[in-house]
C-alpha cells in the first residue's frame, strides 16, 4: 500500500487574500437574506468566489466555511460534485462543448476538435500554452436543437459549426 | 411511536413491534439479520446502498428494509426469489471495485462484504478480468485512522457519524458517480476525541485502525465484555484478546450507556493491561526483606499482623479496582478506626455531541462512584496524613503513592512500585482484564467486567484477597467467597446502596442502583 | 431552428405565441399582452378556488412524471402551520430537451406569472427558480424581469429568488433540487417524507416544472374547459406541448401542439423529416431517459401520456430525439449511458457502479473485443438498475440500454461478431 493523497493544488506560499471583504461581502449579505438559513448560500458564495478567483482553491473553500459557518471537508463535498465549479485554475476563457448523444450526432465532435486545433489547447482539459483558453467535453448544455451549443465563459453559443470555431477564437482574444 | 403496537409477518413469522420501528428491526426480532451497509442503528438513515432490498406485499417493487416503517398486516420476505435476486445484484456491483485483498485486509473474518457475499452473493464476477479495477492510493485521515478507498463502498457510515453524531463533519463524499471517494479537506484531519469508531462502523476495511493495522487476523480473537477504564462514564467494551493479550478496544453496545460508540482515550487505554513487570507472587517482609511466599502464608501473615493491631486504619485505594474489592477491603476493618479514601486523575472532557449524556469524563476513573457508594472519600491527601500515625495502612493498587506510616503497611497491587517495598507484605492482584467484577458509573449503574486473559503467576482477584482475610479475621460469618458472583451478592446483601441487585441480573447491560447515595461510613 | 421561427400552421400557439417577439420580455410589453392580469386577479382569489380550476384543466407536470398539477398542489397543508416553499424546476438538463429554456428566453414574466400564482395557491410565501448553471443567457433575462416585476409590485407579499445551479443533471429531480438549494450535495433523498409535507428547509414544498407554470395564468384566463378541450387523443392529456425536436431532422427546435398530436406529423410536416436521402430509424420520444421507439413506432406514436405509453416509452419531458439510418445506435447509446456515469450522484449502488459498467461493457463491444453473453450481461445489470434505486436515474440509464438490445439487436451482433468495423472509443 502506498500512501499518498488526491491531488490538490499546493497552496501558494504567499498570504491569503480573503475573496469576502467589500463589494463580494455585501453582495453574500444580500444573498443571505434570501435563504433561512446560511448553508444555503453556500452554492452562490462558490459562485462568487468562481467569478473573483476563476477557480476555487481549497483555502477559499475554508474561507467560503467559515464565513457560512461550515466546515471546510463539507464545502469540498459540495463544491466536488458540481462540474462547473473548478477545483484547479483554468485558461482565461473556458470553453464547454455539448457532445451529448443529440449533439454528437450532428457533428459536435468536430467542434471539438476545431476548438482544440484553433486554441491550442490541443488537450481535452488541458490549458493551452498562452494560459488563454481551456476546452473541454460537457454532458447536454440543453439546446440540443441549435448543436452544437458551446458556453465560452458566459457566453452561451447556438448552433456552432467547425467552419466559425476560428471567427469565435479570434473574437475572444 | 409510543405503545401502539403493530403486528406483522417476517419470513412467516409473526412479531409485534411498536409503531415507528423500520422493517430491518422488526426483522431482528424475527431472527431475520437483512443484509445491509449504510443503516447502522446509531446513525441517521441513509437508504442508499440498497442492500437491504425485501418483498413487501402488495408494494408495487422491493422495498429497502431500512427505510420503511412497520405497518400492521404486513408480510415480508426476505427470501423470496426477487428480493435475493435484487440483493445479489447490489452484492456484485459492490465488488466490481472492491479488491480481493482479504488475505492482507484487517476486515477480513469481520467483513460485512464478505459474510454477505458469503451469505447470498454470486459465485464468481462477471466483471474483471475485462474491466480494471478504480484505483487511488491510500490516505492519512488522523492520528489512528487510515482510509484504503479501493475497498470503500460508499455507505457514508463514518460520513454520517462525523457530521451527526460527532457534530464535525470532516469527512465528505467527494465526486460523484462510480469516481466518488470518501475525501477530507487538505487541511482538515480526523483528530476528534472520538474519531476511532468511524473504524468500527466501516462495514468493509476501507477505515482502519493504525494501532491495530496487521495486528491479528479477526479469526484469531478472542472477545470478552468488559467496561472501559479511561473515565466515569463507563462505556461497555469488548477487549480482543490474541494468546492472553489484549489487543484491540471495541465499543459493545448498551443504549443507556454509550449506544454504540466509545472515545479514542478509552480505545487506546489498554496497553498498561499487557504489563510484563507484574508482581506474581505475595511477598511477606521476615528479616527485614519482603520475601516471596504461597497465599496461605501471606494471609497468615497478614491476618496475624492486622489481629493485633488496635487504634486506626487507612485504607488508600483506587477508583480502577472492583467494588467487590473495595466492599471487602472496607470489611477487613469493620471494628476499627477507619479511613478510606482515593484519588481521581483529572483530564479534559469531551463529549460526543449528538449523544446526550455521553463523554469522555474530566474524571479518568471507572469506579469512583462505587467507592464512594461505599464509604470511601475522596479527602486523599488528609487520609495520606492521617496514614502515618495509622496502625494499618492498606494502600490498593495506588503504585504511585507517596505514603510513609510508622504502622504496618499492607501493599496490595499489581505492579511492585519503590515505595512498596517498605510494606510488611506485598499481595498480587489481578488487573481489570484478568477478573470478573464490577464497576459504578457516574450515573450509578453498576456494570460487570469479565475476564479476558489469565492473570500472571499467583496473581488473584482483589475482591478474592480480601474476602479470604475477612474470612481469616473473623471465621467469615458467610464463609469463603469463591465467585464474583458470590462475592457481589455478598455486597449487595449488606449495603443500603445496592440492595435488591443480584449478579445474575446485572447480565450484560448493567443496572442503576436503587439507591445511589453515599452509605453512612 | 432559432427564434423568431415562423410558426407551422398545425401547431396551437399557446406557450409560445410570444416567441420571438422581444418586447414581451419586458415588464411593460408583457402587460401589454395582457400579462400580470390574471395574478392581480388570482391574488384576490381563495387558493383553493385556483387549486381547482388547475386540476379541473387536467394540466399535468410537463418535467416528466406527469403527475396531476391541481393534485400536486392539493398535497399542501390547507391549515398553514409552517413557511411554505414552492420551487420552479427550471433545471432543464434531460438531453433534447430545451423547451424551459425558450420559455424563460422569450416569455420569462409567463413563468413569473405562473410561478407567483402558484405560490397564493398552495399559501408558499417564498418561490426559488432553481436555473441550471449552464443557461447563462436565460439567467439573465429572468433576472431583469424579475426586478422589473417585483419594482411594479405585482407578487404583493410573495418573494421570488433566483438560484443558479452549478453543473449537476440529477438537480432536476425534484428532491435532489432541494438539497441543492439547501446547499448542500444535489442528493436525491428518499422518501418519505414527500415535499408536501417536508420538502425544502424541511418546510412544506411544491416542485413544479417551468412549462407547467408558464400555462397557469392562461389557464385561468380562458378557464379550465378550454385547456381541457385542447385534446386530440385521451381525454387525460390535456392543453398543450412544447415539444423539443433535435437530432436529424431538417428544422429542429421547440414546436407547441396540441396533447394527442401524432409524432409522425411533428417530426415530417412541421420538422422537415430526416435529411433527404436518409430514412428514420429510431426517435427517442420523451428525452433520453425513456425506451427508444424504432421507425414503426415512432410514425404510428401520438403525443400523449398514454399514447407514448401505448407504444412502450414515455412522454417525459417532451424532448425528442431523432435518428435517421446513419446512425450507430450502438455508439448513442453508450454516448447515453456515459452521460447517467457522469451523472450519477453516487449514493445507491446500483446506480454509481451500475452506470459506469454498463458503459464500460458497451464501450467494450465497440472496440470489437464484445462477447454474446455481454448483451445479456447488460440486461441483468439494467434489471438490478431498475426500480431499486432512490431516484430513477439509473432507470433512465436503463431504458435506452434495454429498448435498444431489443430492437436494435443485429447491431449490437455486429460489433461482437466483427461483422462491423471496431471503433476505437475514448
Amino acid at each position: 500500500m502506498s500512501v499518498g493523497a488526491h491531488p490538490t493544488p499546493q497552496p501558494g506560499t504567499e498570504e491569503y487574500q480573503p475573496v469576502f471583504v467589500g463589494k463580494a461581502l455585501e453582495q453574500l449579505g444580500e444573498i443571505l437574506t434570501r435563504y433561512p438559513t446560511r448553508q444555503a448560500a453556500l452554492l452562490p458564495a462558490l459562485w462568487l468566489v468562481q467569478q473573483a478567483r476563476g477557480w476555487i482553491s481549497d483555502r477559499n473553500m475554508a474561507e467560503v466555511a467559515e464565513v457560512l459557518g461550515l466546515t471546510p471537508a463539507y464545502v469540498k463535498g459540495v463544491v466536488t460534485f458540481y462540474t462547473m465549479y473548478h477545483q484547479h485554475p483554468v485558461g482565461r476563457h473556458f470553453v464547454q462543448v455539448c457532445t451529448t448523444s443529440p449533439c454528437n450526432i450532428c457533428g459536435a465532435e468536430a467542434v471539438v476538435k476545431a476548438f482544440l486545433d484553433a486554441t491550442g489547447a490541443k488537450e481535452l482539459g488541458a490549458t493551452s500554452p498562452d494560459g488563454k483558453w481551456t476546452v473541454i467535453e460537457v454532458e447536454c448544455l440543453g439546446a440540443c436543437g441549435f448543436a452544437t451549443p458551446v458556453l465560452i465563459n458566459d457566453d452561451f453559443i447556438e448552433s456552432v459549426t467547425p467552419d466559425k470555431v476560428s471567427d469565435l477564437v479570434r473574437k475572444y482574444k | 411511536m409510543g405503545d401502539e403496537l403493530l403486528n406483522l409477518t417476517i419470513d412467516g413469522v409473526r412479531v409485534s413491534v411498536p409503531k415507528g420501528t423500520l422493517v430491518i428491526e422488526a426483522a431482528k426480532q424475527a431472527g431475520v439479520l437483512v443484509p445491509h451497509y449504510c443503516y447502522h442503528p446509531g446513525l441517521p438513515v441513509a437508504g442508499l446502498c440498497r442492500m437491504c432490498l425485501v418483498e413487501i406485499e402488495k408494494a408495487p417493487k422491493l422495498q429497502i428494509a431500512c427505510a420503511t416503517q412497520a405497518a400492521e398486516g404486513m408480510v415480508v420476505r426476505t427470501q423470496s426469489p426477487q428480493a435475493k435476486s435484487g440483493r445479489m445484484g447490489v452484492l456484485e456491483l459492490l465488488l466490481i471495485n472492491h479488491p480481493l485483498d482479504c488475505p492482507i485486509c484487517d476486515q477480513a473474518g469481520e467483513c460485512e462484504l464478505q459474510d454477505f457475499t458469503f451469505q447470498e452473493g454470486r459465485p464468481a464476477t462477471r466483471y474483471s478480468p475485462h474491466y480494471a479495477k478504480r484505483f487511488n492510493p491510500v490516505e492519512d485521515f488522523g492520528p489512528d485512522v487510515l482510509y484504503v478507498p479501493n475497498r470503500c463502498i460508499l455507505c457514508t457510515r463514518c460520513v454520517r457519524f462525523m457530521e451527526d453524531v460527532a457534530k464535525e463533519p470532516v469527512l465528505n463524499v467527494s465526486e460523484r458517480g462510480d469516481r466518488a471517494y470518501i475525501g477530507i479537506h487538505s487541511e482538515g484531519r480526523l483528530d476528534h476525541p472520538w474519531a476511532g469508531n468511524v473504524v468500527d462502523l466501516c462495514p468493509v476495511g476501507s477505515l482502519l485502525s493504525k494501532d491495530f493495522l496487521h495486528k491479528a487476523r479477526a479469526w484469531e480473537l478472542d472477545k470478552t465484555a468488559s467496561i472501559c477504564t479511561g473515565c466515569s462514564q463507563g462505556c461497555n467494551v469488548t477487549l480482543d484478546t490474541r494468546e492472553n493479550v489484549i489487543v484491540r478496544v471495541r465499543p459493545r453496545s448498551n443504549l443507556e450507556v454509550n449506544r454504540f460508540f466509545i472515545c479514542d482515550h478509552g480505545r487506546m487505554n489498554y496497553r498498561w493491561m499487557n504489563r510484563g513487570d507484574r508482581i506474581e507472587a505475595p511477598l511477606v517482609r521476615r528479616g527485614g526483606e519482603l520475601h516471596a511466599t504461597d497465599w496461605d502464608e501471606a494471609l497468615d501473615f497478614v491476618a496475624s499482623r492486622m489481629r493485633g493491631a488496635g487504634g486506626r486504619a487507612v485504607a488508600l485505594v483506587s477508583p480502577r479496582v472492583s467494588t467487590e474489592a473495595l466492599f471487602f477491603a472496607r470489611e477487613l476493618f469493620r471494628g476499627l478506626e477507619w479511613s478510606g479514601a482515593f484519588q481521581v486523575v483529572m483530564g479534559e472532557e469531551a463529549p460526543l455531541a449528538g449523544v446526550p449524556n455521553l463523554a469522555l469524563r474530566a474524571e479518568r476513573a471507572p469506579n469512583a462512584s462505587g467507592a464512594e457508594l461505599l464509604g470511601y472519600s475522596r479527602e486523599y491527601a488528609a487520609a495520606v496524613a492521617t496514614a502515618e500515625t495509622a496502625a494499618v495502612v492498606l494502600v490498593l493498587d495506588e503504585p504511585d503513592i507517596a505514603v510513609r506510616t510508622a504502622g504496618a503497611l499492607i501493599y496490595v497491587g499489581t505492579v511492585l512500585p519503590e515505595r512498596a517495598r517498605d510494606a510488611q507484605a506485598v499481595l498480587p492482584i489481578a488487573n481489570v482484564a484478568e477478573e470478573e467484577g464490577t464497576y459504578v458509573n457516574r450515573d450509578g449503574r453498576v456494570q460487570r467486567y469479565f475476564q479476558a486473559k489469565s492473570a500472571p503467576g499467583m496473581a488473584r482477584p482483589a475482591w478474592w484477597v480480601f474476602s479470604e482475610l475477612v474470612t481469616a479475621l473473623s471465621g467469615g460469618p458467610g464463609g469463603h467467597v469463591g465467585t464474583a458472583a458470590e462475592a457481589f451478592d455478598r455486597l449487595a446483601a449488606s449495603v443500603e446502596a445496592f440492595r435488591g441487585l443480584s449478579y445474575a441480573q446485572l447480565g450484560f447491560g448493567g443496572a442503576p442502583t436503587p439507591v445511589a447515595t453515599v452509605v453512612p461510613a | 431552428m432559432g427564434y423568431p421561427h415562423k410558426p407551422h400552421p398545425k401547431e396551437t400557439l399557446v406557450l409560445s405565441k410570444h416567441f420571438g417577439e422581444a418586447d414581451a420580455r419586458t415588464y411593460k410589453g408583457w402587460v401589454k399582452r395582457g400579462g400580470y392580469e390574471m395574478l392581480a386577479h388570482a391574488l384576490t382569489m381563495e387558493p383553493a378556488r385556483i387549486i381547482d380550476s388547475v386540476k379541473e384543466s387536467g394540466l399535468r407536470g410537463r418535467g416528466g412524471a406527469g403527475f396531476p398539477t391541481g393534485l400536486k398542489w392539493s398535497f399542501m397543508p390547507k391549515e398553514k402551520k409552517k413557511p411554505h416553499y414552492l420551487c420552479v424546476n427550471a433545471d432543464e438538463s434531460e438531453p433534447g430537451t430545451f423547451k424551459d429554456r425558450e420559455i424563460m428566453r422569450w416569455t420569462p414574466h409567463a413563468l413569473l406569472e405562473g410561478a407567483a400564482i402558484a405560490a397564493h395557491a398552495i399559501q408558499a410565501e417564498v418561490v426559488y427558480l432553481y436555473i441550471r448553471g449552464e443557461f447563462t443567457e436565460p439567467w439573465a433575462i429572468m433576472e431583469k424581469a424579475l426586478a422589473e416585476a417585483t419594482a411594479a409590485g405585482v407578487f404583493g407579499a410573495i418573494k421570488l429568488y433566483l438560484h443558479r445551479g452549478a453543473g449537476a443533471y440529477i438537480c432536476g429531480e425534484e428532491t435532489a433540487l432541494m438539497n441543492s438549494i439547501e446547499g448542500k450535495r444535489g442528493n436525491p433523498r428518499i422518501k418519505p417524507p414527500f415535499p408536501a409535507a417536508a420538502g425544502v428547509f424541511g418546510m412544506p414544498t411544491t416542485i413544479n416544472n417551468v412549462e407547467t407554470l408558464a400555462a397557469v395564468p392562461l389557464i385561468l384566463k380562458k378557464g379550465p374547459a378550454w385547456y381541457k378541450g385542447l385534446s386530440l387523443a385521451s381525454p387525460k392529456s390535456t392543453g398543450t406541448k412544447l415539444f423539443s425536436v433535435c437530432g436529424h431532422v431538417q428544422r429542429p427546435g421547440n414546436y407547441e401542439v396540441t396533447m394527442g398530436f401524432p409524432l409522425k406529423d411533428l417530426l415530417y410536416e412541421l420538422c422537415g423529416g430526416v435529411p433527404p436521402g436518409r430514412t428514420l430509424k429510431a426517435c427517442i420520444p420523451g428525452g433520453s431517459s425513456v425506451p427508444i421507439l424504432n421507425r414503426e413506432e415512432t410514425e404510428s406514436c401520438l403525443l400523449d401520456y398514454e399514447g407514448v405509453v401505448e407504444k412502450g416509452s414515455m412522454l417525459g419531458s417532451g424532448g425528442v430525439i431523432v435518428f435517421d439510418d446513419s446512425t450507430d445506435m450502438v455508439y448513442q447509446i453508450m454516448r447515453l449511458a456515459r452521460f447517467y456515469a457522469h451523472e450519477s450522484c453516487a449514493q445507491c449502488t446500483q446506480c454509481r457502479e451500475g452506470t459506469a459498467w454498463t458503459t464500460k461493457i458497451l464501450e467494450r463491444i465497440l472496440s470489437g473485443q464484445g462477447k454474446t453473453a455481454d448483451l445479456d450481461l447488460l440486461l441483468d445489470l439494467a434489471e438490478n438498475m431498475t426500480g431499486k434505486t432512490i431516484c430513477v436515474l439509473s432507470d433512465s440509464c436503463a431504458a435506452p440500454v434495454v429498448s435498444g438490445i431489443k430492437k436494435f439487436k443485429q447491431e449490437f451482433e455486429d460489433y461482437i461478431a466483427g461483422r462491423r468495423k471496431p471503433l476505437l472509443v475514448a
